[in-house]
């Protein structure tokens, strides 16, 4: 007896697809890595554009000459406190110089990114800025990215 | 986000506060801290905390073998609202 009596049915709920998996192997050892930051956070610096609360594809790029207390954060999607005393919290930049000076990684990378996650056109996020901030990242020679999110 | 930077041939890694979230949407490796959201890399002006999250997470980097695996980090934060 088939348990199929019609082909192909699908659920008429929309229902989340986890795509399928994407994976490139680490080559470089922790110490010879150039490490940078990427965050859906809503991190950005001070004088930079904020971000539309209601939902934002775009992303704003965040230099290493920007100090720990010139970045701030816009984002609708989560309570914002502690990451309001403390950019550490979501971005650990200060952190991540810290790691390089001691030796763990090789370098703190030149540019990172932020957006804002938790909403927006999913459509633009996939196939223009998340493939842009991916691109900076190459060609600034990065070898690892930390990201926070989620 | 993640997968973007990974199909571009780098190699990442996700600090995340709801690993169901990072698991629906495909992350190829993930750590997970015990944190609220806000604070996926520990509580705000602990160093020692941030810094032994970025650390273990960079470990983990290199540790996870297995796309999509995501592993808990022994730290925790409650953040008093």
């Amino acid at each position: 007896m088939s348990l199929t009596t019609i082909k192909g049915l699908q659920s008429e709920i929309f229902v989340p697809i986890t795509p399928p998996s994407v994976w490139t192997p680490v080559t470089k050892d922790i110490k010879d890595m150039t490490v940078a930051l990427a965050t859906a956070a809503g991190v950005h610096h001070k004088e930079d554009t904020r971000f539309n609360l209601a939902g934002d594809f775009t992303w704003r790029k965040i230099t290493n000459d920007m100090k720990s207390d010139e970045l701030m954060v816009s984002h609708g999607g989560y309570d914002n406190g502690d990451v309001n005393k403390d950019i550490n919290c979501m971005f650990p930049i200060d952190r991540i110089h810290e790691l390089a000076k001691e030796g763990v990684i090789k370098a703190c990378a030149p540019v990172h990114a932020g957006f804002m996650g938790g909403g927006g056109n999913q459509e633009k996020f996939k196939n223009e800025t998340g493939p842009a901030i991916a691109q900076m990242f190459k060609e600034e020679g990065v070898d690892a990215v930390i990201l926070t999110a989620g | 986000m993640q997968r973007a930077i990974e199909e571009a041939g780098i190699p990442t890694i996700i600090i995340a506060a709801l690993p169901p979230v990072v698991r629906q949407s495909g992350t190829p490796r993930a750590v997970a801290p015990l944190v609220p959201m806000g604070a996926n890399a520990g509580e705000p002006n602990n160093k020692e905390m941030q810094t032994a999250i970025v650390k273990a997470t960079l470990e983990q980097l290199v540790e996870i073998q297995t796309p999509g695996k995501i592993v808990p980090l022994p730290f925790e934060y409650v953040a008093k609202v």
